[in-house]
């Protein structure tokens, strides 16, 4: 029996425990609202908080998406490690000021801020615009799991289970538990998918390490074997690292299911600690992930762009086929990998579901009706990705790139929000329309990159002038905030 | 907390922020000739480890960062958008 065969029974195994803990989880829900299903009844403590936020942080982009990309790109990857540790950076903008308004107020969803904070004409519209952003982000986000679950599942189980199956059941799965079990369940299959990932990494780096005799050796013969790999990244790589730790580090703060893990900690203090043990972990998982792409230069010529997102099965597939400990450890990292890249899936789900319902539909409630309308919008928006899950031509870090430069165009709507009384409605609509449209229409006309920068970086910065320079023009005095708009507990 | 410990930990995040921009700063090699040679320090290409040292400096400051700052479970007056502040 070789590595595929253990990989199809441990896949199994691990399903079987996932509906195990949505049933637990579903038992443990004290009622239906939104906020039981979509927040765990705000109940997340500092350990539970911080193996979420991990898990959910660190997914298939991270660990097929990354080594791809390393593999691609040689050490300028480096970058990455860095981009990550500015998102939890970034956070410092935008939890402070919004964590207490969340607790007075009892938001659910980021559209909840958006409500209390912009009010009068063209609210409406900015709300439904963000949440539109926020949809395609997260629908692009949960497309780029579905193919890392397809492909993973595939190229592990050496080819028992077929691309399209592995698409499509693990999917089906993620369905069953999330709406089930909601957040606790999302939060507690995170909790433990994360322990198995970090371990899984941690494996695999080792026998990739004492395989070539050390990193040094590593280095050398990825240096023999493709020079401009170690070389010194040119001045236009040099401004596109700047412009991807920007880009990362302001649009994944405002990842929905982030903000959502933000409403859903059980204090201020949980969460505090929760991300300065966070900022630690890009070194053990993005770094670790990055030398493992750039590890498999040495082993393996991969020619098409899109197949170098599965240099990590395929260094498993090599590492299980050894047989006895090797293969043991092989499938540890196997469901580490699966487990990571589920965990950001129901993530992404659970948000989705939250986001369509309230946010885009306007469906505000705290009953049950409400919750039951997210987890169907949520399983409608799953059906409708699994399509174009199935066609493979864009890398998934493409599709983070693309996912990135949507949501960035609502800095101006939160980050800047928070902490300027004067941004007022109007002005950040036309920014969000301005900003979008410039980067939509670049992305569709070919160019990605202006002298190395983004072109969603270079919308964001339309965006936010015409937001703040709008602002600030002189304006007819309007009436203030009344409190009876504050969006009800729900 | 008193006015006195809040100004304090106001700084010290603020010195903390200067930093890890410099880090940043620095762990790009937009200062280094791109034809150099091929340097190894501790397993890794010379710049690949400058910028490692510097992703390590910016996670201790940014943790340190954290803990001292303040996440209110409840709106501090004057601070952030107690909502009626807006100008709507």
């Amino acid at each position: 029996m070789n590595f595929g065969f253990w990989g199809v029974i441990a896949l199994v195994a691990y399903l079987a425990a996932l509906v195990g803990v949505a049933e637990i989880a579903r038992r443990a829900k004290t009622d239906a609202s939104p906020s039981d299903h979509f927040l765990a009844g705000r109940s997340l403590g500092t350990f539970v908080l911080f193996l979420t936020l991990y898990a959910t942080a660190y997914s298939g982009n991270s660990l097929l998406g990354y080594p791809g990309r390393a593999y691609r790109d040689g050490f300028s990857f480096i970058m990455a490690t860095g981009f990550m540790m500015a998102v939890i950076v970034g956070f410092h903008v935008l939890v402070p000021r919004l964590r207490p308004l969340a607790v007075r107020h009892q938001f659910v969803t980021p559209g909840d801020y958006l409500r209390l904070r912009f009010t009068g004409a063209w609210a409406r519209e900015l709300r439904l615009a963000i949440g539109l952003l926020m949809t395609l982000a997260l629908a692009n986000f949960l497309l780029a799991q579905l193919k890392a679950m397809g492909d993973v599942a595939h190229l592990v189980t050496d080819g028992r289970i077929p691309y399209e199956a592995g698409v499509i059941g693990l999917a089906a799965v993620i369905l069953f538990y999330e709406t089930r079990g909601g957040m606790r369940a999302v939060a507690w299959t995170d909790a433990a998918q994360g322990i198995a990932m970090l371990l899984g990494l941690a494996a695999l780096f080792g026998w990739l390490i004492s395989e070539a005799g050390g990193m040094s050796e590593i280095t050398r013969a990825v240096a023999s074997r493709r020079p401009e790999a170690v070389a010194i990244p040119s001045a236009t790589v040099c401004i596109n690292w700047f412009s991807t730790i920007a880009l990362m580090g302001l649009a994944s703060v405002l990842y929905p299911q982030a903000i959502q893990r933000v409403f859903a900690a059980k204090s201020g203090l949980a969460l505090k600690r929760s991300f300065a043990g966070m900022t630690f972990m890009p070194l053990v998982t993005t770094f670790v992930v990055t030398l493992i792409g750039i590890a498999a230069i040495a082993r393996f010529d991969i020619q098409d762009a899109v197949d170098t997102d599965g240099v990590v099965p395929m260094l498993l597939a090599d590492w299980g086929a050894a047989g006895g400990f090797a293969t043991a450890a092989a499938l540890l990292v196997f469901l580490g990998a699966l487990s990571a890249i589920m965990s950001t899936a129901d993530s992404c789900l659970l948000s989705l579901g939250s986001l369509l319902s309230r946010d885009v539909l306007g469906r505000a409630g705290s009953d049950e009706a409400a919750t039951l309308l997210g987890k169907r919008l949520a399983a409608g928006v799953l059906i409708a990705v699994i399509p174009f899950a199935l066609a493979r031509e864009l890398t998934l870090w493409r599709l983070i790139e693309l996912k990135m430069e949507l949501l960035i165009q609502c800095v101006p709507a939160f980050l800047i929000a928070l902490h300027w009384t004067k941004l007022r409605t109007g002005p950040v609509l036309a920014g969000v329309v301005a900003g979008t449209l410039f980067s939509v229409t670049l992305t569709f006309s070919g160019v990605t990159r202006i002298e190395g920068l983004h072109v969603g970086i270079v919308g964001c910065a339309l965006n936010t002038c015409v937001a703040v320079l709008g602002s600030a023009l002189p304006r007819p005095k309007r009436k203030g905030y009344s409190p009876s708009e504050a969006p009800q507990s729900g | 907390m008193t006015t006195k410990d809040s100004d304090r930990t106001r700084s010290l995040r603020g010195v903390c922020f200067g930093v890890i921009g410099l880090l940043y700063l620095m762990s790009v090699p937009w200062y280094r000739e791109a034809d150099a040679p091929l340097v190894l320090w501790l397993g890794l290409p010379d710049w690949v480890t400058v910028a490692m040292a510097c992703y390590v400096g910016v996670a201790v400051v940014n943790a340190v960062a954290w803990l001292a700052t303040e996440v209110p479970d409840e709106p501090v007056p004057g601070k952030g958008l107690g909502i009626s502040e807006v100008q709507e």
